[in-house]
């Protein structure tokens, strides 16, 4: 989820990071806002469809990948469903849930068709207004993407105190996690800080 | 191309380094000597990510306190732990990331304003794909930067050091995480006489040995300058066994 980016040549791969991410915006905001009913469902799986045909994925059919991210959805989709289920019944809980993935999918599109430095540059360009407020686009473009990339350190972080936590014996004991987790969480902000400096970072 | 004058730095409680004269002027440098020594404060000063509480820095002929952009244009570090280097989700991205800095300059863009020309994307993409050819990362270009292997993104560290074309670049324990084969490549990425100069702290010492001149830090202080083979001999002759 992390690093979605796929290699590819079709026009949403071509099309300038500014522009798509209007035209997906819009897109989700389309499928978001149609009333509840069945050709709404339809209309907001067949853009989904669409927009994976169009998309031109090097050495993946867009459908395939279509059903590899909807996988990944899985429990999302189960979580919505679930939910939608017991306030309004079957049929529109199957319809909303429909919407919903569909939205998230579109939007999963700007991430399989973008690399994260066209998008860094168009959220740039995008922030720029914000400048009178004395924001810094760039700083809120590259503090985005350390989040984002900072994720799958995180996660493997958490996976070696849980290693270690295990081959001492301890099997559920949340400050025994915590305290190394935060130690090395705090380290990495440190070496992360000094390493964005090192590369010319300010 | 570096000079001490009475350095000393204070981090919270600790004198990380203590009065230390410097005057080194070779194309390899290594810093060697126990944990604690003071090796990557050393390196950490160099690079201009500490500050000398006293004394004065000279490294290429700029103050690493006052010169802070022209020393980022011409230093580059490399970390033991590539993890914290990383910052964009692909290999390519990773290494194209070192060239923001001087991308926006050419291009003019502020925080207040972009104004379009200069080197573009066309020139970045080419230095990109030469480095990553460089340190045999092409056919990664596209792969998520945190699934490469330890070696794999140690290389990743240091194309992203090299793509900006150092003056120097300062190395601290690079090779701490790797298996023999990654540390050796690392290795000789570092010492190869690409028209860059080279400051290594490591415990490596056989690596160490290959280097022009060494620098031996033994509690904060520098107790022995010269030549690589000595100052290693002399070392391994202090260990206990």
């Amino acid at each position: 989820m992390v690093t979605l980016y796929l290699p590819g040549d079709g026009p949403l791969h071509r099309m300038p990071a500014g522009a798509k991410l209007v035209l997906l915006v819009a897109a989700v905001l389309g499928v978001s806002l149609l009333p509840t009913a069945p050709w709404s469902a339809a209309a907001a799986g067949g853009a989904c469809v669409a927009g994976y045909l169009v998309a031109g994925f090097h050495g993946a059919h867009g459908l395939r990948e279509l059903g590899r991210q909807s996988w990944t959805l899985r429990w999302v989709i189960v979580l919505v469903f679930g939910g939608l289920l017991i306030f309004l019944g079957p049929m529109p809980a199957a319809l909303n849930t429909a919407r919903v993935v569909a939205a998230v999918l579109l939007a999963m599109l700007l991430a399989l068709t973008t690399r994260m430095t066209a998008l860094l540059d168009a959220l740039e360009r995008g922030l720029l207004p914000l400048a009178v407020l004395r924001v810094d686009p760039a700083r809120v473009a590259l503090l985005l993407t350390i989040a984002i990339s900072t994720v799958p350190v995180m996660i493997r972080i958490a996976h070696d105190v849980r290693e270690a936590q295990l081959a001492r014996g301890i099997s559920r004991d949340i400050r025994a996690f915590a305290v190394p987790y935060l130690v090395m969480a705090l380290k990495h902000a440190d070496e992360l800080g000094d390493a964005l400096a090192a590369r010319g970072v300010r | 191309m570096i000079r001490l004058e009475d350095v000393t730095v204070r981090i919270g409680d600790v004198e990380a380094l203590s009065a230390v004269s410097l005057d080194l002027d070779a194309r390899t440098v290594a810093v060697v000597g126990d944990n604690g020594s003071g090796k990557s404060t050393l390196a950490r000063l160099l690079a201009g990510l500490v500050p000398a509480t006293s004394g004065s820095v000279c490294v290429l002929g700029l103050d690493p306190a006052r010169d802070v952009a022209e020393l980022r244009r011409r230093v580059a570090v490399v970390f033991s732990n590539p993890d914290a280097q990383i910052v964009m989700p692909t290999v390519a991205e990773d290494v194209a990331f070192s060239l923001r800095p001087r991308e926006r300059r050419s291009r003019g863009i502020r925080s207040r304003g972009i104004r379009r020309g200069g080197r573009g994307d066309a020139g970045t993409a080419g230095l990109v794909a030469q480095t990553l050819d460089r340190f045999g990362l092409a056919a990664l270009a596209d792969r998520p930067s945190h699934d490469l292997s330890g070696g794999q993104k140690q290389l990743l560290a240091l194309a992203g050091a090299f793509v900006r074309r150092p003056d120097l670049v300062i190395a601290d324990e690079p090779t701490a995480f790797l298996d023999a084969r990654n540390a050796r490549i690392v290795a000789e990425h570092l010492l190869a006489d690409t028209g860059h100069r080279l400051v290594l702290a490591t415990h490596d010492l056989g690596l160490a040995r290959r280097c022009d001149l060494a620098v031996l830090c033994a509690r904060g202080r520098v107790e022995a300058t010269g030549e690589a083979g000595e100052i290693v001999t002399r070392y391994r002759a202090s260990l206990p066994w």
